[in-house]
């Protein structure tokens, strides 16, 4: 079985001459569809710079990233937005949900960029959101959901249009220990249940237990 | 004690840093602060500057009425017998007159006044050589130049009647002979030469002895003397009102004795005359003089038979008093804009302290939390809000004194103290909510105790700016603006306020409005207007950007009305005074051939109608034997209907042409004549003509409409012509008289000072009103500009094409602008029709009534639609353009980090 992500030979470097930040060296490794992986580092190490990378939220100085057979180092805007509707999505610590639009609604916002079928997305919504156990919580307002909740309504919404990386991004950074214990456990049932393959950057032990294999990372360089 | 403990501590540094950061909003206030300084400073002074130019264009357009006329009262002289005796120096006695007049009045005022012209005249005496309506004054005239002067072509100058300069004649003595002087015009029109006598009788039936001693040509036919009395000179027909053609002989210092010898005191009246010098009058001396004549007449009054027996006249009181009206309309009008204008400039203001403290959020609160002061603070965000405000004010000033030579504090202090405090107070907040306990309460009942607060203040806020908006109009209907009052006065906030108020209770309902469209936008498959309409909703609550937008747009459009209202008055002023395209008023001469005329005129080409009429401007009639000055109108009724539908003047009801009494169209501004009433026409050496009032005429003021047919004497003397080639035609067709065309009134209304300067002023006020709102727009553009681009960035994490990201921006400001296009037109228009009545446009119209509205709905709408929409493609496109070398996920690193 091949790989679903491949990264070859990554740098990314930061303004230039003698302030220039080397926040990514030779960044090299694989992984395996279906596998969750947690990136490990402390801050400042390149997690973030890495997971925007891969995504193709950011271009890198040298080096090739391949999702699922597309290498994304080489799209353009049109095809990385394409790639982003049907193979990659993204959960970050600060959720990014659409203050005046309801959970369902904001979990919907893939499959209408997709151009879904209104009473497809309806049934999906509303599946995903029994998934991340929120089914209750369907009409709410984010501003109305507690942070737990809210970064599961944004699981749900990265999972909505069925990609094959999920990329997130701290997710659990802003949540107190409980709570952020109880989105791992979602996140790591998701990767079982649709799936999906996960890059998770956590600087959390728990995560590290949860996952199928960790990357460290430090001063830009994956050490093992 | 050390003083600096009384002294915030003014941390240098970071009043320079965040000066330096925010440098962009910075300059916009004093830029916003400099235009209005310049505005608000230099309109008074420009508005002085054209009140005196009011003046004097008000007296070069009425020279009679700010005449002044001295009259002064004769003794009778009697010699040793009784008789009455003939006193050589008369001459000399009357020009005196001249000197003593002078010497009553302020030297400074004498300055105004050109040199004085003497004169007696004597009444009117019926010509008695078969003519119909012709009447003849002796004139003696008199300049302080020794002027008239005249060379005689036939004959010579009246001289002395008798070898005995002083000689008495007894009281019943036969008519005592009179030499006089015509000029060539009269000597024609009477057909008499040299030597002739001038047949001529009293009201009584008298005969006088008038022989003509010479034929005159005048040197200057421009000497003030003959402006005095130019039936000197012509004929002039109709002076009297009663359709008679008066000519004048003239006296010389030698015959002036014996005319005083021919004629009883009472039928004689001498006088000085002394015409106003319009360029070297001010509105300050225009008014002395008036005062000072109108003590002169008040004392004059009461001391007749002492003093010097002086009785001052002029118009020239009644006159100012009108130029005055005009002026306090045009100044609470420019106090009406100017007040807008500062409201669109102090929210725009507003609007960007309300960015620039958003931005300085995070700085205030470490500031604060690092262990600024608030009172440090204040005095750090004062100075810079000094630094930016004083010097942008005073170039504003300078450059309204350069401009205008002046500048007027009373508006631009206020204006500039407003938007000195703006800063530092919104500052204080910030940074004091900052540091306060911001969590919400967990107890559900204490949450809802703090949105009831909320609720509470922003009710309270609404009802104070609706009282005072309302109670603004209340004082504008009750008393209007005070004129040349201290500037920001209650009534002329009103328009600012009202419309302030109106666009804030709009403005509330919009988060209702985005909500509503965000629930259609969900139910549609309209994926980029559903993110657009969602990031309107979040920021719907915002209440400034859209009401500076809003008032702002309304202002505008109500100054465009404002100026679409005075434009269509001033046209209809000019219809009123003309009657038509084009009129011709005829001299005695060729009056004869006027109807004949007038036929040739209505066959030339472009010309529609030609009517000709006998007016009268006032014929006297008398209903029920109560005398009614009225305009006479003689014409043929049916062609002059037919006239009036082809103008936007009133139509002519039918009346009979014929009947006994004479049916008339009648209209009295008090009503003394009204449809079914008999009244009669006095005629001068006739009996009066019977008239019946068979229907109304139109128009304002008196006025009686009688057709030609009818039975009265019908000497037409206008001819109104109507036809895109009226004007031509008159001139290549008539070969006498004056023509007035439309085009030349309008034109000469349009350039009077004040309307010239008030027209500019509403397109002033309008552009910089509309430029205030879409700044306004951009500016709150620019401050929803980093949450709007991070949402959006978020959008294409999640699969947004790049090129849709600025359709969503679009969508997103779109509500605003549709909002706003709606609604600030609409209120203009509303502004208009609830605050125009006050401003009393018809003084400035020339109109006898104010103006109705008229609101140009559709240009403020187009033109407001057009300028959004090239703001909003601009301000998409900038922001767009500005962030698109950065990366996503340098957008929402940023973004997390804010
Ligand atoms: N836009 C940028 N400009 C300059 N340096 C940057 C930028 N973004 C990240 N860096 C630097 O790159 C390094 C890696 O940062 P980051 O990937 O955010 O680390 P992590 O997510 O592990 O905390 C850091 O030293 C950071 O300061
Ligand atoms: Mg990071």
């Amino acid at each position: 079985m091949s790989a679903l992500l491949t990264v070859r030979g990554i740098d990314r470097t930061f303004g230039a001459g003698p302030s220039a930040v080397h926040a990514l060296r030779e960044v090299t490794f694989d992984v395996e569809p279906g596998t969750m992986v947690a990136l490990v580092g402390r801050s400042g190490s390149g997690k973030t710079t890495l997971l925007n990378v891969i995504g193709g939220l950011d271009r890198p100085d040298a080096g090739t990233v391949v999702v699922d057979g597309d290498e994304i180092t080489g799209l353009d805007e049109d095809g990385l937005s394409r790639l982003r509707r049907e193979k990659v999505s993204y959960v970050f610590q600060t959720f990014g949900l659409i203050p005046v639009l309801s959970a369902a609604e904001n979990v919907g916002v893939p499959l209408r960029l997709a151009k879904a079928d209104p009473r497809e997305r309806e049934q999906r919504v509303r599946l995903l959101l029994e998934l991340v156990g929120l089914a209750d919580h369907a009409q709410q307002l984010p501003g109305e959901l507690s942070g737990g909740q809210q970064q599961r309504v944004a699981i749900a919404r990265a999972l909505a249009a069925s990609p094959r990386l999920l990329i997130a991004d701290e997710p659990t950074g802003q949540l107190d220990a409980e709570t952020g214990l109880a989105v791992m456990g979602l996140l790591r049932g998701v990767v079982e249940s649709e799936g999906v393959t996960a890059v998770v950057a956590t600087h959390d032990p728990v995560m590290m237990a949860l996952a199928d294999r960790v990357i460290r990372i430090a001063d830009g360089q994956v050490t093992c | 004690m050390k003083l600096d403990r009384f002294v915030p501590a003014v941390h240098w540094p970071s009043v320079r840093g965040r000066a330096r950061a925010d440098a962009g909003p910075l300059l916009l206030v004093a830029a916003v602060v400099a235009v209005v300084a310049l505005l608000a400073g230099g309109t008074p002074p420009l508005l002085r500057g054209t009140s005196d130019d009011a003046v004097r264009d008000a007296i070069r357009r009425a020279p009679d009425s700010a005449a002044v006329q001295v009259d002064a009262e004769w003794a009778d002289e009697y010699g040793p017998t009784g008789g009455r005796q003939r006193q050589p120096h008369l001459a000399e006695d009357v020009d005196s007159l001249g000197v003593l007049a002078q010497t009553s009045l302020l030297p400074s005022l004498q300055k105004s006044l050109r040199p004085p012209v003497t004169s007696v005249s004597t009444v009117s005496l019926a010509i008695t050589d078969g003519s119909v309506q012709r009447r003849l004054r002796l004139e003696y005239l008199h300049t302080a130049a020794g002027g008239p002067v005249v060379t005689w072509v036939a004959g010579g100058p009246p001289r002395a009647s008798t070898k005995i300069p002083d000689i008495e004649v007894p009281l019943t003595a036969p008519m005592w002979p009179i030499q006089v002087g015509l000029s060539e015009a009269e000597a024609a029109a009477l057909k008499v030469r040299p030597g002739d006598k001038v047949p001529v009788q009293d009201d009584n039936r008298n005969p006088y002895n008038v022989r003509v001693s010479g034929i005159f040509r005048a040197a200057d036919p421009n000497d003030p003397a003959w402006q005095l009395a130019p039936w000197a000179l012509n004929p002039v027909p109709n002076v009297d009102g009663l359709g008679s053609t008066r000519l004048a002989g003239l006296l010389s210092a030698e015959s002036l004795p014996d005319a005083r010898l021919a004629f009883r005191t009472d039928q004689l009246r001498r006088g000085v005359h002394f015409e106003t010098d319009p360029d070297s009058l001010t509105w300050e001396s225009a008014e002395a003089l008036a005062a000072s004549v109108t003590e002169l007449k008040a004392g004059s009054s009461v001391s007749a038979d002492y003093g010097n027996g002086l009785k001052w006249t002029t118009a020239l009181d009644s006159l100012l008093r009108d130029v005055r009206d005009q002026i306090a309309a045009a100044s609470s009008q420019a106090a009406v804009l100017l007040i807008a204008v500062l409201a669109g400039a102090l929210l725009v203001i507003g609007l960007t302290t309300e960015l620039l403290t958003r931005r300085r959020a995070i700085a205030l609160a470490t500031a604060r939390q690092r262990g600024a002061s608030l009172p440090a603070i204040a005095a750090e965000l004062a100075l810079e809000s000094a630094a930016v405000t004083v010097p942008a004010a005073a170039l504003g000033l300078g450059l309204s004194v350069a401009a205008t030579g002046g500048a007027a504090l009373t508006w631009v202090v206020p204006f500039v103290l407003a938007a000195l405090c703006a800063g530092p107070a919104y500052g204080v907040l910030a940074a004091a909510r900052a540091t306060r306990d911001r969590r919400v309460p967990a107890n559900r009942s204490a949450r809802r105790w703090a949105v009831r607060t909320v609720l509470l203040r922003r009710t309270a806020v609404d009802v104070a700016v609706l009282a005072l908006a309302g109670a603004a109009l209340v004082a504008l209907h009750q008393r209007g603006v005070v004129a040349g009052g201290t500037g920001l006065d209650l009534p002329a906030a009103a328009p600012a306020l009202v419309a302030v108020a109106a666009s804030l209770l709009l403005v509330r309902l919009l988060p209702r409005a985005t909500r509503l469209a965000l629930r259609l936008a969900l139910r549609s498959r309209r994926t980029l207007l559903l993110f657009g309409t969602a990031r309107a909703a979040s920021t719907a609550s915002r209440v400034l950007p859209a009401l500076s937008l809003t008032a702002a747009i309304a202002l505008a459009s109500f100054a465009v009305t404002l100026h679409a209202t005075t434009e269509r008055g001033l046209t209809e002023g000019a219809w009123l005074t003309v009657g038509a395209d084009a009129r011709l008023d005829l001299r005695s001469e060729t009056t004869a051939d006027a109807p004949e005329l007038a036929t040739r005129l209505a066959a030339a080409p472009g010309v529609r109608h030609a009517v000709a009429a006998q007016v009268n401007e006032v014929a006297r009639f008398t209903v029920n034997s109560v005398a009614v000055d009225a305009e006479l109108i003689v014409v043929d009724t049916a062609a002059y209907r037919a006239l009036l539908a082809d103008t936007p003047l009133p139509a002519l009801p039918a009346v009979a042409t014929k009947g006994s009494p004479i049916p008339a169209l009648v209209h009295t501004s008090d009503g003394s004549l009204t449809p079914g009433v008999n009244f009669s026409l006095l005629r001068s050496g006739d009996r009066a003509a019977p008239l019946t009032a068979a229907g109304s005429a139109p128009g304002a003021g008196n006025v009686v409409i009688v057709d030609a047919a009818a039975g009265l004497e019908f000497d037409p003397n206008t001819i109104w012509i109507t036809g895109p080639g009226a004007a031509k035609a008159a001139t290549d067709l008539a070969t006498g008289g004056r023509l007035t065309t439309l085009d030349n009134a309008l034109t000469e209304r349009r350039t009077a000072p004040l309307t010239a300067g008030l027209l500019r002023l509403y397109w002033v006020a309008a552009a910089v009103l509309l430029a205030l709102g879409l700044l306004g727009f951009a500016l709150a553009a620019a401050a929803s500009a980093p949450q709007r681009w991070e949402t959006l960035a978020r959008l294409r994490t999640l699969g947004l094409r790049p090129r849709d990201t600025q359709r969503v921006a679009a969508a997103e400001l779109l509500p605003m602008v549709v909002f706003a296009a709606l609604c600030g037109p609409l209120l203009g228009s509303l502004l208009a029709r609830v605050t125009l009545g006050p401003l009393n446009l018809r003084l400035l119209t020339a109109q006898t009534e104010n103006p109705e509205p008229v609101v140009s709905w559709w240009t403020a709408e187009l033109v407001t639609v057009a300028a959004l929409a090239v703001v909003l493609v601009v301000v998409v496109l900038a922001e767009s353009a500005l962030r698109r070398r950065r990366r996503l996920g340098e957008v929402l690193r940023v973004g997390t980090a804010g």
